[in-house]
């Protein structure tokens, strides 16, 4: 269970204060489907960040069944950032010189949640299951940005997150190869129960969502 | 599904390592300075202990404080005083032990006698044999590198640097047997190298075969080989007692000498070479200084280029020790690096000027060694310790402020 209480993000700039997020409560039931829709510029990755433990939200309170994750020590919070969630970026976000294995295999050695022969077997599974069987030595500039995608959804899964949080993952991608990426995240949370929150610019997917957001100037609209 | 498996920290060296092959200019700067910095700090250490060593080793070596010899004997200043000069004059043995000189606090005799046709060395060589006191004796066998693992017995010779016959082999003097008790150490004046050292009772066995061999004298009677007579003697004065008033008791209350003072330039070489050891001192502080510097401000703009590879890894839970100890990984790689390089070129650099260096030196009075090997080794390891816990230090601050930062922020590329 999600909850967001009053969360505002400002950011300072030196034309003064931006108020990105500006006091949202929000509620995602575990196990459900959630999608975040808004225009551009109106805060929902900043939303998203802040959900993720990854940007300290100006004002206000995240909590993750049952734990106020900003209330959390520094290494609790990595600890929480490398367990419970599964992040997937609005960006190219694998380390480009590792190879895919390397980087999907790299969250269960950073958190020691598996020893290393656990954490390069399961992520040979999730690539392969990603139909990246194939590319397990590649490095990510030798795979195409659909395939790329799919290997951060992997990485995402590693150590078996409570909640996938993915920032418009197929914002760059293909018609097709977006059903194809959409249809492994809503697999993963139909079959897994994984809480997916997941902002996008497709309407048609939005449809899809148990709960639906929608987001203008940092707060939501009914 | 035959992915070879990467352990953490090899993943995290790799990733810093990769970036270090990334910029390849800027490592191999980074790299050249330190191994610059490092390796003046390991010859700078060496060369200052090597000296420091040597002229304590020199102080101990440096001789007489005065020369007492007969008046009217020609003298030569050399730049220690170890020997008394050959010469056809003699003084009288117990002149000192009469006397009773206040300021002195001992006066080691000795005779010499320069031959030919010894059977030493060449055939029309002159060979120098210097017979000395074994009791009163602290000029000569200070200068001993080299000898049997026994004491001195009569019939040894001790030899001058520059005379190679094998210690314990037998040497023909006159016809006479000696055994080669031990040799000593290059004292840059050339008659010490050239020279035979042995006790009066040993030199007192050649006088008669010396009689007719004598350089000196003429006639064959050389004066020093009369007992009780010898050619000059060596002071050193007591402790704290001024040498010009030293002087001057010993030419008033002895008759027929004259005193030679041992070379005044010494001194001053020496307080030359203690100012050359703090320039070096100096100048390596500074060296390490500005290394610092440099490492600090290169590895900021290292951290912020490598910000959103932070923030990623961040992101999927790295915590701030592992984010700050990947970076200071990475400094310590490179600085290690620049640090190993510079105790190579250091030591190359020593072996190379390592001849004019140690010419130089011994030309000015000051015996030359080199450190014991295990020295340094440490100041090697040192070196190159010290190189890279610059280059810890260097990264530990940019990397631990980038570390406290929100993940978001770093993938941001946000300032
Ligand atoms: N670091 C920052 N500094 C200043 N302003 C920022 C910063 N990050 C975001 N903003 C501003 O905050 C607002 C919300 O940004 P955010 O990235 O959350 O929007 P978004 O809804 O994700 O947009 P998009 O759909 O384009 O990704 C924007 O007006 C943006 O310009
Ligand atoms: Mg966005």
């Amino acid at each position: 269970m999600l909850t967001c209480i009053g969360l505002r993000k400002d950011y300072v700039t030196e034309r003064g204060a931006v108020a990105a997020v500006a006091g949202i409560d929000l509620e995602v039931a575990a196990g459900r489907f959630a999608a975040i829709i808004g225009r551009s510029g109106s805060g929902k990755s900043s939303l998203m960040a802040m959900i993720g433990g990854l940007s300290r939200p100006s004002a206000g309170q995240v909590t993750v069944d049952g734990t106020d994750i900003w209330g959390l020590s520094e290494n609790d919070l990595a600890a929480f950032r490398n367990r419970r969630i599964g992040y997937v970026f609005q960006f190219a976000s694998l380390l480009p010189t590792l190879r895919l294995v390397d980087n999907v295999a790299l969250p269960a050695l950073l958190g020691r949640s598996r020893d290393g022969t656990d954490a390069y077997g399961r992520a040979a599974e999730l690539l392969a299951q990603m139909g990246l069987g194939d590319h397990l030595d590649a490095y990510p500039s030798e795979v195409s940005a659909g395939e790329q995608r799919r290997a951060v959804i992997a990485r995402a899964l590693i150590n078996d997150p409570a909640m996938i949080l993915a920032d418009e993952p197929t914002s760059d991608l293909d018609e097709q190869t977006e059903i194809e990426i959409m249809d492994e995240l809503l697999a993963v949370n139909r079959e897994r129960g994984t809480t997916l929150v997941l902002v996008t610019h497709n309407l048609a997917l939005a449809e899809q969502a148990e709960q639906i957001v929608h987001i203008a100037g940092g707060g939501i609209v009914a | 599904m035959a992915a070879d498996r990467r352990g953490l920290g090899w993943l995290l060296a790799s990733l810093a390592l990769q970036n270090l092959g990334r910029r390849r200019a800027r490592s191999f700067l980074l790299i050249a300075a330190v191994a610059v910095a490092s390796g003046v700090v390991f010859t700078g250490a060496t060369l200052m202990r090597s000296i420091d060593r040597s002229m304590e080793i020199g102080f101990t070596r440096m001789g007489a404080d005065m020369m007492v010899a007969p008046e009217g004997a020609l003298t030569n200043i050399t730049a220690a005083l170890l020997t008394v000069e050959p010469t056809d004059l003699v003084l009288d043995a117990d002149l000192f032990a009469k006397a009773g000189i206040a300021s002195v606090r001992r006066a080691a005799p000795q005779k010499i006698a320069r031959v030919e046709h010894s059977g030493i060395g060449s055939h029309h060589e002159s060979a120098d044999l210097i017979g000395f006191d074994p009791a009163l004796d602290f000029t000569i066998r200070p200068w001993l590198v080299e000898k049997l693992n026994r004491d001195l017995q009569p019939g040894d010779v001790i030899l001058g640097a520059g005379r190679d016959a094998p210690l314990g082999s037998q040497l023909l003097i006159f016809g006479k047997p000696h055994i080669v008790y031990g040799r000593l150490g290059r004292t840059g004046v050339g008659t010490h190298e050239r020279g035979v050292f042995m006790t009066f009772q040993t030199f007192d066995g050649l006088a008669a075969a010396m009689g007719g061999h004598a350089g000196h004298g003429g006639n064959g009677s050389l004066a020093v080989l009369q007992p009780g007579k010898v050619s000059g003697f060596l002071v050193e004065l007591a402790p704290g007692a001024p040498p010009l008033q030293a002087r001057f008791a010993i030419l008033s209350s002895l008759k027929g000498i004259k005193v030679v003072t041992g070379d005044t330039t010494m001194s001053g070489i020496r307080q030359g070479l203690a100012a050359l050891l703090d320039g070096i001192l100096a100048l390596t502080v500074l060296m390490f200084a500005s290394m610092a510097l440099m490492v600090s401000v290169l590895f900021s703009a290292i951290v912020t280029e490598r910000r959103a590879e932070l923030g990623l890894l961040k992101s999927i839970g790295a915590r701030r020790s592992q984010i700050v100890g990947m970076m200071v990984i990475e400094a310590v790689i490179a600085t290690g690096v620049g640090g190993a390089l510079g105790v190579v070129l250091g030591f190359l650099a020593m072996r190379l000027y390592e001849r004019s260096l140690v010419y130089y030196l011994e030309n000015m009075g000051v015996p030359f060694a080199w450190l014991a090997t295990p020295q340094v080794v440490a100041f090697a390891l040192g070196a190159i310790a010290l190189s890279s816990i610059i280059g810890a230090l260097g990264a530990l601050t940019p990397a631990w402020r980038a570390s406290r930062r929100d993940p978001y922020d770093l993938v941001r590329g946000e300032s």
